[in-house]
């Protein structure tokens, strides 16, 4: 019982606090004319109706009250209520006076704005609900607790024996769904299965670049790219366990290779697009091995510090002033031409998309020969335990070292397409923070398969673009994504598979008894 | 494990210095002639911006190892570094959001002003000696001192050393170990707010970046001196605070690459001498 009350009143304390802090960096302002707009209702000045905030603040509240009651501890429905309800209370406390607060601030004309960057006159007036600063901070109070209620009902309710098993049955059924798409895929008509499916896949390809519109084109292009990067880092992080953070220096190198070998300045060499774009790709791949000579013996986390110190310092160096001359120092360069191929130039983003699928289709066709082979199962040995692998007879130095190469090739390629499209590159488009986007990209997506890859490219790179109001908050729930990606789903939303041998003969006869099955 | 977050931590302190500085500026003791807080009672002043600012980046560092650390503690070594890296992004933008991406000037009492120092004759020319980088310097050896006692005389600081030494063995001699990285990380983010006020005492310039690079310098000293270590610590960071300051002088370079010199000292000592100056060996796999 006293657990139970500590429960909830430390997560009504956290979501107070997480309320306070939405508040102040205008979050709910943000959903609010989001509701707005999906209501129709128009948005008069620059803040939303209240009642779209009142909504905002219930959904916050609900969430208060399912979150108090989310393990069931031999609950009654009473108890789940009341559960909820202290929760929700004890928010709409902090709720209550975070409102007296502000409301302090809109009764005496204080400017706060030069510290805390959101609170105008008209934001606080809005939070209040447009009601004095009293009744607004009772509404809040009295919204929380309230949705506090409702959502220790809901866990209630979803707790109640016939409900549960409501939900088992929905569940089965989804189940039995999913096993026969899956027998579709893997059962006796399974060529012809596939090849629709690929066929219906490469009409995709083919088609849609010209229907969408150059917009689309270029994001569809940047995914691309970042699908590439991914496979790449794939290689050295997911499959071979390397923890590097600095790839992104291979991708610059293989950028200011076709950069600095087709733009006019500084050198204006012209080299053409296809051979720039090969010595990118081998200039990185060189890097790479060069990088990880003396890195062989180092341990994981001392790994990662090393290379995002390479990362840095090739940075640093490309846009000091010191290598102008050669570099293009920190203004970047310019002008980079597109590829000819067979005598046409590429002009528009619909080429460039064409050019950036056909290499991801050539990068996922490299990497799922090299997962599949004795290359890839020695990665996986390595990544497991070194130790092990060495005394099973991998060649572990030369292992890690192709694994940086070919993953820093990967980057170099990605890296040479990027600045023929863009026709510029520069120091900061080559910073850790590009290096941090794609390690969570195949974080996110799930470390070490191909669809993974796909997924986190899509989220990371083209769900912001989707989602542009968003913006502002972009890197902010980006950061917390990581942090709850990592507590909650650490292998990723495609988790890999590790190869599965099942020994047919004794799974028949003896059902019970061990299969030959490795387990995650 | 590395905190990549350590940075922000300290970030925070910093500007809970500088939010202090703010409001004793606006508290005005008397008219004629005006003197804020600030100014009449600088020590005061001082003393409460430090308290804040360390009290800040203690509770910052231990809610981000209770919420981001502890579940992570068995996980495999990328998840938790990635769960540090992301709670190091969500703080920065958390505080360009509150606080706005503007840099921000930290107004220290008169006394302390930033620029002002004594005046001595080096070789013919006269050179300032700062009162605040005195200041800052006399403080860190008190803190560091502090810490060196703590860690080293009191029972807390043998249970640190226990768990860092080995958890589970620790564990079975009956330290609470969950209690004692809770502390460390206490002191840890105390330390770190100390930093912060004092950056911005001395540099300045208060920012929702700033504590991105001392971050990595930080564990560049670390390492330096060698992990483990606290007087190799100290020492890491004296030496490479002297090294980024005269290296591209004495290496006649741009001080552009200020920054190149500590990374670059960082993997070269990471590579040929992973025990540091004086210490432990981490950085190696143990074969």
């Amino acid at each position: 019982m006293k657990q139970n009350l500590r429960q909830s009143l430390n997560t009504g304390i956290t979501f107070g606090l997480v309320h306070v802090f939405l508040v102040l960096i205008g979050f709910n302002t943000l959903i609010g004319t989001l509701f707005a707009k999906l209501f129709g209702t128009p948005v008069s000045g620059s803040q939303p109706p209240a009642f779209t905030l009142i909504i905002y603040t219930a959904i916050l509240g609900i969430w208060a009250g399912l979150a108090a009651t989310k393990k069931a501890q031999n609950r009654t429905l009473p108890g789940f209520l009341a559960a909820g309800t202290l929760s929700g209370l004890t928010a709409g406390v902090i709720g209550f006076l975070f409102s007296l607060g502000l409301g302090w601030f809109l009764v005496n004309r204080v400017d706060f704005r030069q510290y805390l960057a959101f609170l105008s006159f008209d934001f606080i007036k809005a939070t209040l609900f447009n009601l004095t600063p009293l009744l607004g901070a009772l509404l809040t109070a009295g919204i929380f607790t309230a949705a506090g209620a409702v959502g220790g009902l809901v866990n209630g309710v979803r707790n109640i024996r016939r409900v549960k098993e409501g939900f088992n049955t929905i569940r089965l059924a989804g189940g039995r769904v999913v096993y026969n798409a899956s027998a579709l895929l893997h059962g006796r008509h399974r060529l012809f299965v596939r090849i629709g499916l690929l066929t219906a896949l490469a009409a995709l390809i083919i088609l849609l670049p010209l229907k969408w519109g150059s917009y689309w084109n270029y994001v569809a292009g940047t995914v691309g790219l970042y699908v590439i990067l991914g496979l790449g880092l794939n290689i050295i992080v997911g499959l071979s366990g390397q923890l590097v953070l600095g790839y992104i220096a291979f991708f610059a190198i293989g950028a200011y290779t076709m950069a600095l070998l087709n733009s006019p300045i500084p050198h204006n060499l012209m080299w053409g697009f296809w051979p720039a774009v090969v010595l990118g790709v081998v200039l990185a791949a060189l890097a790479g091995l060069l990088l990880g000579l003396p890195l062989m013996r180092l341990r994981g986390d001392y790994l990662a510090i090393v290379t995002l110190g390479f990362g840095e310092i090739i940075r640093i160096l490309l846009k000091s002033d010191v290598l102008t001359d050669f570099t293009g120092g920190p203004r970047g360069i310019q002008n980079i031409n597109g590829p000819v191929l067979f005598g046409k130039a590429f002009n528009s983003d619909i080429h460039f998309t064409y050019l950036i699928f056909a290499a991801v289709v050539l990068a996922a066709f490299v990497y799922s020969h090299l997962e599949n082979s004795r290359t890839g199962r020695a990665w996986l040995a390595i990544r497991e335990d070194e130790t092990v692998a060495r005394a099973t007879g991998v060649n572990t130095t030369r292992y890690k070292l192709l694994a940086l190469a070919l993953g820093a090739a990967f980057a170099g390629l990605a890296g040479a397409i990027y600045a023929s499209r863009n026709q510029f590159t520069g120091p900061e488009e080559h910073s850790l923070m590009a290096s941090i986007n794609v390690i969570s990209l195949i974080i996110v997506g799930g470390m070490g398969n191909i669809p993974g890859t796909i997924l986190g490219a899509f989220a990371l790179k083209g769900l912001p673009e989707i989602l542009r109001e968003f913006a502002n908050y972009r890197l902010l729930t980006f950061g917390a994504l990581l942090v709850v990606m990592m507590l909650s789903r650490p292998n990723g939303l495609i988790p890999s598979r590790r190869p599965r041998y099942k020994i047919k003969d004794e799974l028949e006869n003896n059902p019970g008894s061990a299969e030959g099955e490795n387990d995650q | 494990m590395i905190n990549f977050a350590h940075g922000e931590v300290m970030m925070l302190g910093a500007y809970s210095g500088f939010f202090v500085f703010e409001a004793f500026k606006a508290i005005k003791v008397s008219t004629e002639p005006v003197l804020t807080f600030s100014n009449a009672y600088p020590v005061l002043a001082v003393l409460i911006a430090f308290l804040v600012g360390m009290t800040v980046s203690a509770l910052a560092g231990y809610s981000l190892e209770r919420i981001a650390y502890r579940p992570l503690r068995k996980a495999p070594r990328l998840v938790p570094l990635i769960g540090a890296i992301g709670a190091s992004i969500f703080l920065q933008n958390a505080a360009q959001l509150l606080f706005s991406p503007q840099l921000r000037d930290v107004t220290n009492p008169e006394i302390l002003a930033r620029g002002t120092g004594w005046s001595i004759m080096v070789n013919g020319s006269k050179v300032i000696l700062p009162y605040t980088g005195v200041f800052t310097f006399v403080l860190s050896l008190i803190l560091l001192a502090g810490l060196y006692l703590v860690v080293q005389k009191t029972r807390l600081g043998r249970s640190m050393r226990a768990v860092a030494l080995d958890k589970k063995t620790a564990s079975l001699m009956g330290i609470d170990v969950d209690k004692t990285i809770s502390l460390t990380f206490l002191i840890s983010g105390a330390l770190a707010g100390a930093a912060g006020v004092m950056w911005g005492i001395h540099n300045g310039l208060v920012y929702y970046f700033v504590g991105f690079i001392p971050g990595i310098k930080a564990f560049t000293a670390a390492v330096l001196g060698g992990i483990g270590n606290l007087p190799g610590a100290m020492l890491g960071g004296l030496f490479l605070g002297l090294i980024e300051s005269l290296g591209p002088a004495a290496l006649g370079i741009d001080f552009q690459l200020k920054d190149v010199i500590a990374f670059a000292l960082l993997i070269i000592v990471l590579i040929f001498r992973p025990s540091g100056l004086l210490g432990e060996r981490l950085a190696e796999e143990k074969l």
